[in-house]
Order: structure tokens, then C-alpha cells, then sequence
């Protein structure tokens, strides 16, 4: 037996569905250890507690190959390809060397809000062009860039891109391992939380430079052309796996529509109309039916907003649990002509880009309700339902508190809406304790409930809102921005609608006001209520199992009032066993 | 006191270890676990290991009923009060959804359905001022509601409380006087660190397992006493101390990692006796592989655990040993889907059937025939060959489930056995790139300490894809969480929350904090093991102003502000790598760990390994090796033959009662003063 000291561990030399099995194994488990690193160094709420970034390896040509499972569904489209693919454009291969470090978040490539900056350095083996395997890659919500508003996307009322931050078209800010002052520099004073925001800068640097070196060992174990070959054939596999899943819906042009509510400056609905076509194992989404740029800030370019959008909705549908990555989204075309809100040219108001993300989904999703009935769900509450309470605490320290809401989601076929969560935009992102929010901001939560009757009725049930009551305990501003309160979130197959969401301020003369979408002053013991949305019901109401109606009943998730007029004879049949089984009946 | 006894009861089998200080005699046993009747299993296991019951002195107990009944749903019929206004807290949680894009992700329902959670007037401020009184009339009410619906147990949780716990303390006390027969946790009785959702599923969880868990311990105690029994029953809490009897029937949430901690207290006692100051604990067991970082002779505990995991299950806040665990072991089943895609585990063959070289009735290959087929394991390294491997089982269900889906030829029946291998230790060195990436560790800047019934077999391959140089096996590998019992202390942790920037800060306020923690932990340790003497920590919970992580920064009696200020630099420069002098700093909690060492065994006395003599295999086999790409005939040793000092270069493979050590050929192993395998990765 000879032993081969130089032997590289692999199995043999050649190449084998298992080694590729190994590779991939390695080279995916990167960009989730370095997520979890960033979470736990990063400065800002925004990154540790909402998760607002996303961690990514590319291949040289800047097609994504593995991502975080963690990260905001926003982010699977295509930030991370986008700016790779730029920043290639821009230095040609050659140009991106070992060491570098470049940052790009351009209107006109990103199409999101001028805050999420992509970060990427280059993995290579040597510094000739066929050295250069791929990139690391990390895009971060920066708490500030600049603009208007304080946090730059929370404007209501931007009209162009210009007043709401400054733009980094494709610029290093390392090169060849040094830092480039001048970078630094052109952040640091464009910001107006230039600690925060260099701390998490910081923090993204240091995971791209982990993510690159970890991505260089599995490189240097099985060489460049494996890891090639693995990375082809992982590809294929999702590409397959996706079109196995399109092949299964029946052929044929599917369309659905809904509405916003308005862009907060213009007035009037927006039009949401998409057309899915299924042929074969391709699918095309068509959104050139969909509304025209508008005035304010509800807009998104075409990557960050017709193609995220589209890819998210089919990801829920057909590869929920399956890696996100290049192969898998290459059966999927995406047609938005440029001009539209989800295309918008690169001089529009951007700052709420991601807002009007889950009422597409939503309507994508009910387009492909006729061709997979037993898959879809009912509409969700659809919004992000950002309210903002901020101010100067009496001590002179600024304090905010920022909020999107959680509701309810559609019912389907085979169960009950689940939640009350975040948006379809949204990923695990977490509540803040109403413990945390006491302990830096002037208020007292007064209670945090779920919002009884807020489901549609149906065969299965929305999932329910919630609703919570702030009293200030000073003179404060509030911010809200709220969607979805005239379209509600529909039920599909006879399921009722569920309930909208809105915002009330009572002051303590008893004046009551609604507000949906501005900036205003709230007064010292007002309250502000928050109510969010109920998923849509599915099926006939009719034919509800009495045993979910008496859970209903018993739980108070439904009042006997709602049950009676939505589930009619069924819900006497219910309140009747109640009684037999000695239930309390819920007054 | 002379005679200690560990004892390790888990689902498939129950662990023993005892040892006898005056004859320096250890004994182990392992038998089937009994149910229901769990202390006669014990019995059998005391008269495997022949050691007398009346002759015990230290009883020390980890056990799994608490997490079994959290898991199994079995728990009491519980009721919450919470303050008015926040009773949804517990169903809404934090609302994440960690399988981000499954349109029915939902997780498994709260412990306490909504009709039994109630609401009472009161309310703190979140400066600990009352604003609201709390109302006996309806907390009154809450009691008769209790009767009526036959409740078992009850927690109570309010807003507020970690701030100023009078209300929940006043409420609890009612309902114990009120209600003598039903269980009754607080929330701040068993967390003072803030976040509502967090304290509240504490306390539910507590009252949840309660009443069964102090039936458990009551009876485990009285049934051994019964036996004749006359020493001290202690508990193994899941911060890797024990606990008293008394205190697990008040904290059973405590237990709730009662069994995997034995391994990470016995790994402590080792690195500290072998002067290892940067330690992986490597615990490679049927089903799960579980690794923890001890560095500078301690582990470190986490605040927050996640019962039923992180994606489905729901948060307690008790010190739990920090471990990162994945679906990898040796009964893990290899399968390839219909995607042609190869998988390791989760999915375990468990002890019936088993794997398919048990013989019976597995048909789907798991390690441990992947590990025959290799020829890395004997066949008869089960059970001193009691149980014999078949191992032409194990190559058809190799060739069957892995080879033909694969497109592998009969002939290459070794490499794709190897390749699978391979896929196995990359998941395994996730979990421990996990520990060390995650906290910003060279995995190189560690020795590798592995247990469990597979940890010494596939630590050499690990440790060299790791590029860690030493692996050290303890004695007695396969039964080294009952072992690790015997080594652990008395143990308490208490933290406090408390949020300011570190420069408002008042140092004296800090030590006063800690002074009462301190005194509340003496107290608590004095009460259960009478007058010892106890070693307090005091360390505080700090972290750049905005950041949602926080690192334990010790601290000492008189320690002003700058050095706090310093010590939280380093601690945070050497965890992540950077700093930052003029970046605002808070504090968000106090925490204390009080210990009282009592009588443990000596580590010398703790192994079988002989003085002298001049070992020869037993055997020769070929064996498989990665780095060679194929066989080579291997010696095959018995642990019990090497003596202390013995020196040899690999390729090697150790056998023993309980697991199977595997020496590559560019590796070299010796047998250190311990009785400890060490063996240096080439």
C-alpha cells in the first residue's frame, strides 16, 4: 500500500455525484455561518433584529449559487446577481482583484430603496482571468444613506430619487486589501448615524472576507473545476426540480388583479394586474398590464421589483424548501416594459420600493389559484403597516420605535390561515418586546391582542390580526404608512374576506382620527390603536367542521355574533355541543 | 464520603457509572431503561456494575422526563395569568417564521390554549413604579375559574415584573395559598431578564412539566431509599451543575437538558487536569452529534433554549450548557431521493430495527454500516460482540438504497461507501463550524475531546479536515455522560436585567446588584447543601450601543467604570476580532454563578489503563482510509492492553466495551497519565 501524502482527501480523483454532494454541502453552509456571525456583530436593530440583509456566493459570472436561508425573501431576486453582474461591466474581470472590496446600491441597477447597498469581494485562486471562481456577496440595509427623511426610506413624499439619498454606482472600497479613505470618507458624511452605520459596515467587510476565505478553502481541498462541476450540476438539479414542479400545473394564461390604495401623494388606486402563462415547465409573469410609475415612493426598478416580486410568489408555490439559487429560477421570465411601479426609471422616488412587493405577490399567487386550487391560499393582510413613533425624550435623547405590522394570512384548502405575521416580503423577523420598547421610548403598551373576527370566514379560516394600543406618555411624532384598506384581503372559492387594517389617534378630548398614510404630531395621553388585517377565507363557510367552530367559539378567536352571521345553522349546531359538552359559552 | 454513583437514564438505554474512592474501583453498566418502573432499571444497572446500594454516598441523576414531556405534549393542564391587556403574548410570541417561504408555516400551538389564559388588573411601569394596582377581587375570580375547570398548574407572567416582581411574587402567593393542590411557577422566580414572550414561556413551560416532574424526583428518591438507599439524590441541571431534590420539584424547567451536559462537565474536569486551555467537546452519539467550545477550563452557558428547536418549537429562558447539535449519527440513514440527491440523517434507524448489519429487518444503510462495510468497525464491536454485525446486510443495503440509484459499479462499492462517509463529516463540521465561526474561533487554536459511542471513531477525520492537531479520548468514551456526572458541582446562575449606558452607570450600583445576586445564590446553595463553601462569578452583560448581541464581561468587587470599560474591549476583540474605544457601550444585565464544590473522584483513579506491559494486537484487519484513497492492513489493539506512556504510529484501531478508536496512517497515538488516548493528527 502506498500512501499518497499529496492526496487531496477527496474520493479518487475523478469526478462523482457524491463528491459534488460534499462540495455543495460545504460551499452552502458558508453564507448561513456568516449570516449568523453579521447578526451577532452587526450595530443596528434593522440588521440584528429584523434581518434586513442577505449573504450570497456567486460564480464569476455573477449567477447566484448559494444564499442564506434566513434572510428577507426580498433579497432571493436578484440584489446580489445585479450588482455583480455591474461591477463586472464595470472592471471586467481582470480588474477585480484579491483583496478587493466593492459596494454598489445604483437606482438604476439595484431598483431598491437607495439603503440596501450589495457588498462583494472576489474569490480567486490566482490573479488571471480563469482564477477567478466567483464573489462573496452581502447586501445591507444602511440604517441612513442621506435624503430627506431621517433613515432616507421612510419619506412619504419624495418625487424623485435625489431627495432620498446618495448613490454609490459601483465603487471600491477596499482594493487589494486597503482601505480606500475616500470611500470611507463620502459614506461616513453622508450619513446621519455615521456611528451606527460604520459599525455595521464594519460588520458587512468582516463577513465578506470570511465568507471569501471559507469559500477559498473548499476551493483549495477540491480545486477550482470540481467545485465548477458541482456547482453546474447543483444547478441543474434545482433547475429540474423547478421544472418538474411547473410541469405539474396545467398549461394555459391565468390572470388576477387587485389594488393599492394610492401612492400618498396622487391620490386615486393603483391598478395591480398580472398574467401568469404556463407552458410546459416554463412559466412566464407578465406585469405589462400593471400600473405606471407613480408620483411617490411606492416605486421599484425592474430587478428589485418585477423580478423579485415574481420570483418570490413562485418560490412560496413551487420550491418553498428547495435552495435559492441561479438554476432554480431559470425556468421562470419575468415581462415588465420599463415605466411601470415595478419598473420604474432610474430618476423615480424608490424610498418605499419594497411596499408594494406583497399585494403583487398576493395577486401572482391568486392568478395561479385557477391552475393550482388545492396550493393557493387566500389573500393576507398584504402591507407592511410601518408605524413609527419617534421624538426628543426629555432628557434631549432622540427615540424611535419602528414597527411593520403582523396580521393574518389566507386559509387554503387543507387549513386555517396561519399568523399573525409580517408580510410576504418578510422573513423571520422578529417582534420587539413591548418590555424593550418601554424601557427607550416614552410609551405604555396598554395590550397586544389578536383581533377577534378579523378572518374571512370559509371552509377554513383567515388567520387573525392583532390589535395593539400605544398611550403616550408625551408629545410625540408618529409615522404610519398603511396599505391594503381598500382592497382587503380576499377569500378565495366563497371564503369571505378578512378584515383591513388601520391606524386610529384618540386624543384626550375624545377627538378620533384615522390615518393610513402621513407623518403627524401625536399629544401627551393619546392613544394610537393599531389594527391589522385578517387573512382571506377559503371554501363555502357552509361547510366549516362544527368541531373548528367550537374551537373558535371556545378560544374567542370568533364572537357568537360573527359565527351566527357567517356560519349561520352551523354555528347554533356549534354553540349546542358547547353546551352538552359543558363549555363555558363566551359572553 | 466515598462511593459516588452517576446515572444517566435516556430513552433506549440507561447509563451507570460508579466509583468506589476507597478501593479506586470504577464500575459501568448499561441495560435497557425500564418503563415504567424507571428505578428498577436502575437496580439491575447498580447489580451489573456490583455496587451496593446502602453503600452510596453521591446519587447524581440526569434524566430526560422533563424534555419528554414538553415534546410528547404530556404535561399538567395549565393555566397562565398574565397582566390585563397582554394574555396573546404567549400564542403571538415574537411572530418570526423561520421557513420563510412556506406559505402554512405555523408553529406547534402554545402550551396553554387561549380559553385558559386569563387576565388580571395590574401594571409596572418599565422603571419598576406600580400604575396599577393588583386586583385580589379578580385574581379571586381567576382561583374559582382554576377549581372549576380542573386546573393542575398555573404560571403567572407579567409585564414588567423582571423590573419590580412584587405583583407576580404577591399573585403567586395568593394562588398557592388559595389553590394548595395546583402547581404555581412566576416568571421572575425563574428569569429576571426582561423580554415578556421570553419570561412567559418560561414560566408556562415550568408550570407545564411540573407536577409530573416533582412526582418523578419524589418517587425516584423515595424508591431508592425504599431499596435502602442513604445518601444524598442529587439532580443534573442543565447549566452542568446539580441540583437538590427540593430545588428540581420548584425549577424542574431547570432539567430540561438533565442528560447531555454529564459529557461537557466530565470534558471541563479533563481539559483542566491535562492543562488544555482551548477544548471542542465532540459528543457523536445513535441519532445527534453535539459539540461545545471549553476554553480556559469553562463552557459557556446560554440564556435561551429553544424547546422542540428554534423553526417549530418556542423559547425558555434557563441556563442551558451553550451546545450546537446536528441530525448526524451513527444510526443516521443514508438515502438518495428522487432528485438523485444524497442525504445523511436527520432520520434515524434507532435501536429497532436498527441498522441493516443488526440483522433486523433495517433495509437502509446507516453509518454504522457504512463504518462495517469499511471494515472500521469489527464485527463483533457491538456489546462485546453480543450483538454480531452481518455484514453482507450491510453491503446490500449499501449497493441497493446508495450505489445503483448513484450510478456506482459494484467494484467501486468502497468509494461510494467512503464518499458518504465524507458527506457525514462535513455535516458534523458544520455544527462544530458553528461554534467556532459564529464566535469568531480558529477551530486550529484547539484540541479535539470526543465521546460517545462514535466521537473516537471519526474524530481523526474531522479533526484533519479542521486542521486541528490533537484528539484526546477520555476513558470509557461510550459512557462518558455518566462519567462526566460524577465530576460536577453544585451550580447556580441568576441574572438580572438592567439597560443603561455603561458611562450613566454607577459602579457601586453595579456591585450592589451583584452583592444581592450573590447573597440570593449562598442562600439558595446553603439551603440545599448546608454550610460549603461557595465560589460566586459575577460577570456582566454588555455590548456596543445598538447591537442586539451581547458577551459576558467578568467582573470583580471594586472595578470601576474604565476597567469594565477595558475588560469589555478585550472580551469583545478576542470573541469577534475587532474593537472600538470610543463607540458607546451599555450594560444590559448582571449575571452571577454561584459554585460549591463538593467530594468528586479523583481523575487519576478514573481509567483502566495499566502501569506497565508490552501490548500486541489482537488482530489485523484492512482497513479503509480516506487519506490513503484505500486499505491497509491495521493492528487491532484492546484499550484495557495499552499502558500509560505507550507510543505508537497509526495506522491503529483501539477497541473497547463501548466504542471503537480509529488511528489514521499518517496519524500516531500514545496513552497519557489519565488514561486518556492522544492522538496527533499527521
Amino acid at each position: 500500500m502506498v500512501f499518497d501524502r499529496n492526496a487531496s482527501g477527496a474520493v479518487g480523483k475523478e469526478f462523482d455525484a457524491i463528491t459534488a454532494e460534499i462540495i455543495m454541502h460545504r460551499l452552502c453552509a458558508i453564507p448561513n455561518l456568516i449570516d449568523k456571525n453579521i447578526t451577532r456583530t452587526a450595530f443596528s436593530i434593522l440588521i440584528s433584529e429584523y434581518k434586513d440583509y442577505a449573504v450570497g456566493v456567486l460564480d464569476s459570472e455573477g449567477r447566484l449559487i448559494a444564499q442564506c436561508s434566513g434572510g428577507l425573501p426580498i433579497f432571493i431576486a436578484n440584489a446580489l446577481s445585479a450588482a455583480v453582474k455591474e461591477g463586472l461591466e464595470v472592471y471586467g474581470k481582470d480588474q477585480l482583484q484579491h483583496g478587493d472590496v466593492v459596494i454598489c446600491n445604483r437606482a438604476a441597477t439595484m431598483g431598491q430603496h437607495l439603503n440596501n447597498v450589495v457588498m462583494y469581494t472576489p474569490v480567486r485562486t490566482s490573479p488571471d482571468e480563469g482564477g477567478l471562481f466567483g464573489f462573496f456577496a452581502i447586501v445591507m440595509h444602511w440604517v441612513d444613506v442621506g435624503g430627506t427623511a431621517v433613515g432616507s426610506s421612510s419619506t412619504t413624499s419624495s418625487t424623485e430619487i435625489f431627495q432620498e439619498g446618495i448613490q454609490f454606482p459601483t465603487m471600491k472600497l477596499l482594493s487589494g486589501g486597503e482601505r480606500v479613505g475616500d470611500v470611507y470618507r463620502l459614506i461616513e458624511c453622508n450619513t446621519r448615524f455615521p456611528k451606527m452605520l460604520m459599525g455595521d459596515l464594519e460588520a458587512q467587510v468582516a463577513g465578506c472576507l470570511m465568507g471569501r476565505n471559507m469559500s477559498m478553502e473548499v476551493l483549495e481541498k477540491y480545486g477550482n473545476e470540481a467545485v465548477r462541476t458541482a456547482v453546474k450540476a447543483f444547478w441543474d438539479r434545482s433547475e429540474a426540480s423547478m421544472r418538474k414542479a411547473i410541469l405539474a400545473a396545467p398549461d394555459g394564461v391565468y390572470s388576477a388583479s387587485s389594488f393599492l390604495d394610492d401612492d400618498g401623494i396622487s391620490g386615486g388606486t393603483i391598478p395591480i394586474e398580472v398574467s401568469v402563462v404556463i407552458e410546459g415547465d416554463e412559466l412566464t409573469i407578465d406585469m405589462s398590464n400593471i400600473a405606471d410609475q407613480v408620483k411617490g415612493p411606492l416605486n421599484a426598478g425592474f430587478e428589485g421589483g418585477a423580478v423579485a416580486a415574481a420570483r418570490i410568489a413562485c418560490k412560496y408555490l413551487f420550491a418553498p424548501l428547495e435552495p435559492a439559487n441561479w438554476g432554480a429560477f431559470r425556468p421562470i421570465h419575468v415581462i415588465c416594459p420599463p415605466g411601470k411601479i415595478l419598473s420604474a426609471l432610474p430618476t423615480a422616488p424608490l424610498a418605499g420600493s419594497g411596499k408594494v412587493i406583497p399585494t403583487v405577490v398576493d395577486t401572482i399567487l391568486r392568478a395561479f389559484a385557477k391552475a393550482l386550487p388545492d396550493k393557493v391560499p387566500a389573500a393576507h393582510h398584504g402591507t407592511y403597516g410601518i408605524h413609527v413613533i419617534f421624538g426628543t425624550d426629555a432628557h434631549g435623547n432622540f427615540f424611535r420605535h419602528l414597527e411593520s405590522t403582523i396580521g393574518g394570512w389566507g386559509a387554503a384548502r387543507a387549513y386555517d390561515g396561519p399568523g399573525p405575521y409580517r408580510s410576504m416580503a418578510h422573513g423571520d423577523t422578529l417582534e420587539v418586546p413591548v418590555e424593550l420598547q418601554e424601557a427607550t421610548c416614552p410609551y405604555i403598551v396598554e395590550q397586544v391582542k389578536l383581533r377577534q373576527d378579523s378572518g374571512g370566514a370559509g371552509a377554513h379560516r383567515g388567520g387573525l390580526g392583532v390589535e395593539k394600543s400605544y398611550r403616550l406618555l408625551q408629545d410625540c411624532s408618529v409615522y404610519i404608512h398603511f396599505e391594503r384598506t381598500k382592497c382587503p384581503p380576499w377569500g378565495l372559492e366563497g371564503g369571505a374576506d378578512g378584515k383591513t387594517g388601520r391606524v386610529e389617534i384618540h386624543g384626550q378630548d375624545h377627538s378620533q382620527r384615522t390615518v393610513l398614510k402621513e407623518i403627524t404630531k401625536a399629544r401627551k395621553g393619546d392613544r394610537v390603536d393599531v389594527f391589522t388585517g385578517g387573512g382571506g377565507g377559503f371554501g363555502e363557510p357552509g361547510s366549516r367542521d362544527i368541531a373548528l367552530i367550537v374551537r373558535d367559539l371556545n378560544e374567542g378567536y370568533v364572537s357568537i355574533a360573527a359565527a351566527k352571521h357567517a356560519y349561520g345553522e352551523l354555528a347554533d349546531q356549534a354553540l349546542a355541543r358547547m353546551r352538552e359538552c359543558g363549555m363555558e359559552i363566551p359572553g | 464520603m466515598k462511593v459516588f454513583v452517576g446515572v444517566d437514564i435516556g430513552g433506549t438505554f440507561t447509563d451507570l457509572v460508579g466509583y468506589d474512592a476507597r478501593r479506586n474501583k470504577l464500575s459501568f453498566s448499561k441495560t435497557l431503561t425500564t418503563y415504567p418502573n424507571l428505578v428498577s432499571g436502575v437496580s439491575t444497572c447498580l447489580q451489573a456494575a456490583g455496587v451496593d446500594i446502602d453503600s452510596i454516598d453521591i446519587f447524581k441523576h440526569g434524566t430526560t422526563v422533563v424534555i419528554n414531556t414538553l415534546l410528547e405534549r404530556r404535561g399538567a393542564r395549565t393555566a397562565l395569568v398574565t397582566t390585563s391587556g397582554f394574555r396573546d403574548i404567549l400564542e403571538i410570541g415574537r411572530a418570526g417564521r423561520p421557513v420563510v417561504f412556506d406559505l402554512e408555516y405555523q408553529r406547534k400551538p402554545p402550551l396553554v390554549p387561549r380559553h385558559l389564559r386569563w387576565e388580571v388588573g395590574e401594571r409596572v411601569n418599565a422603571s419598576g413604579e406600580i400604575v396599577r394596582s393588583l386586583d385580589l377581587e379578580e385574581l379571586e375570580i381567576l382561583a374559582k375559574n382554576a377549581e372549576a375547570r380542573g386546573v393542575e398548574a398555573i404560571a403567572v407572567s407579567f409585564i414588567n415584573a423582571y423590573k419590580n416582581p412584587e405583583h407576580e411574587r404577591a399573585a403567586a402567593e395568593f394562588l398557592r395559598r388559595r389553590l394548595p393542590n395546583v402547581y404555581v411557577s412566576a416568571a421572575t422566580e425563574l428569569s429576571r431578564d426582561w423580554f415578556e414572550y421570553e419570561r412567559t414561556a418560561t414560566a408556562v413551560a415550568n408550570s407545564y412539566v411540573g407536577p409530573q416532574a416533582a412526582t418523578y424526583v419524589g418517587n425516584f428518591d423515595s424508591r431508592l431509599k425504599a431499596d435502602g438507599f442513604r445518601g444524598t439524590l442529587l439532580m443534573m441541571s442543565s447549566n452542568g451543575g446539580v441540583m437538590s431534590v427540593g430545588r428540581a420539584m420548584e425549577q424542574p424547567l431547570a432539567l430540561v437538558e438533565s442528560g447531555p451536559v454529564g459529557g461537557c462537565i466530565g470534558a471541563t474536569a479533563y481539559a483542566k487536569a491535562l492543562g488544555i486551555e482551548h477544548v471542542i467537546a465532540f459528543d457523536m452519539g445513535g441519532t445527534t452529534t453535539k459539540c461545545a467550545l471549553i476554553q480556559n477550563f469553562e463552557y459557556e452557558i446560554e440564556n435561551t433554549y429553544h424547546v422542540g428547536g428554534y423553526a417549530y418549537g418556542f423559547p425558555v429562558r434557563t441556563p442551558v450548557l451553550d451546545i450546537v447539535e446536528v441530525g448526524t449519527g451513527g444510526g443516521s440513514i443514508v438515502s438518495v431521493d428522487g432528485n438523485s440527491r444524497l442525504t445523511v440523517g436527520p432520520r434515524s434507524a434507532g435501536s429497532d430495527p436498527g441498522p441493516a448489519c443488526f440483522g433486523r429487518g433495517g433495509l437502509e444503510p446507516t453509518i454504522t454500516d457504512i463504518n462495517l462495510v469499511l471494515d472500521r468497525i469489527g464485527g463483533n464491536a457491538f456489546l462485546r460482540g453480543a450483538l454480531p454485525l452481518n455484514r453482507e446486510a450491510a453491503i446490500r443495503a449499501i449497493e441497493e438504497k446508495v450505489c445503483t440509484p448513484l450510478g456506482f459499479a459494484r467494484d467501486r462499492l468502497d468509494s461510494a461507501a467512503m464518499g458518504v462517509l465524507s458527506l457525514a463529516t462535513a455535516q458534523m463540521m458544520s455544527a462544530i463550524k458553528e461554534i467556532t465561526v459564529e464566535r469568531g474561533k480558529d477551530t486550529r487554536d484547539f484540541q479535539f475531546f470526543v465521546f460517545g459511542g462514535g466521537g473516537s471513531l471519526h474524530a481523526a477525520g474531522i479533526a484533519r479536515e479542521l486542521h486541528i492537531s490533537r484528539v484526546i479520548v477520555p476513558p470509557e468514551p461510550g459512557n462518558f455522560s455518566a462519567l462526566g456526572m460524577l465530576l460536577a458541582d453544585a451550580r447556580m446562575d441568576q441574572s438580572q436585567s438592567m439597560l443603561t449606558n455603561l458611562e450613566e452607570a454607577s459602579s457601586s450600583l453595579i456591585q450592589e446588584s451583584a452583592t444581592e445576586l450573590g447573597q440570593s445564590i449562598s442562600a439558595a446553595l446553603r439551603r440545599d447543601f448546608g454550610n460549603v463553601s461557595i465560589i460566586l462569578d459575577q460577570q456582566l452583560d454588555m455590548r456596543y450601543k445598538g447591537q442586539r448581541h451581547s458577551v459576558l464581561v467578568p467582573v470583580h468587587p471594586g472595578d470601576g467604570l474604565d476597567v469594565i470599560h477595558g475588560n469589555f474591549l478585550k472580551t469583545y476583540l478576542n470573541r469577534y476580532g475587532l474593537d472600538d474605544p470610543v463607540c458607546p457601550v451599555e450594560l444590559i444585565g448582571i449575571r452571577v454563578t454561584g459554585y460549591a464544590t463538593g467530594e468528586r473522584p479523583d481523575l487519576a483513579g478514573l481509567h483502566g489503563a495499566p502501569r506497565a506491559g508490552n501490548p500486541v494486537p489482537v488482530a489485523h484487519r484492512d482497513v479503509y482510509f480516506e487519506e490513503a484513497s484505500g486499505r491497509a492492513r491495521t493492528p487491532v489493539y484492546l484499550r484495557g492492553d495499552l499502558p500509560i506512556g505507550f507510543r505508537c504510529a497509526g495506522p491503529a484501531v483501539i477497541e473497547e466495551f463501548s466504542a471503537t478508536t480509529l488511528v489514521g496512517p499518517r496519524d500516531e497515538f500514545e496513552v497519557g497519565e489519565l488514561g486518556e488516548l492522544r492522538l496527533s493528527i499527521g
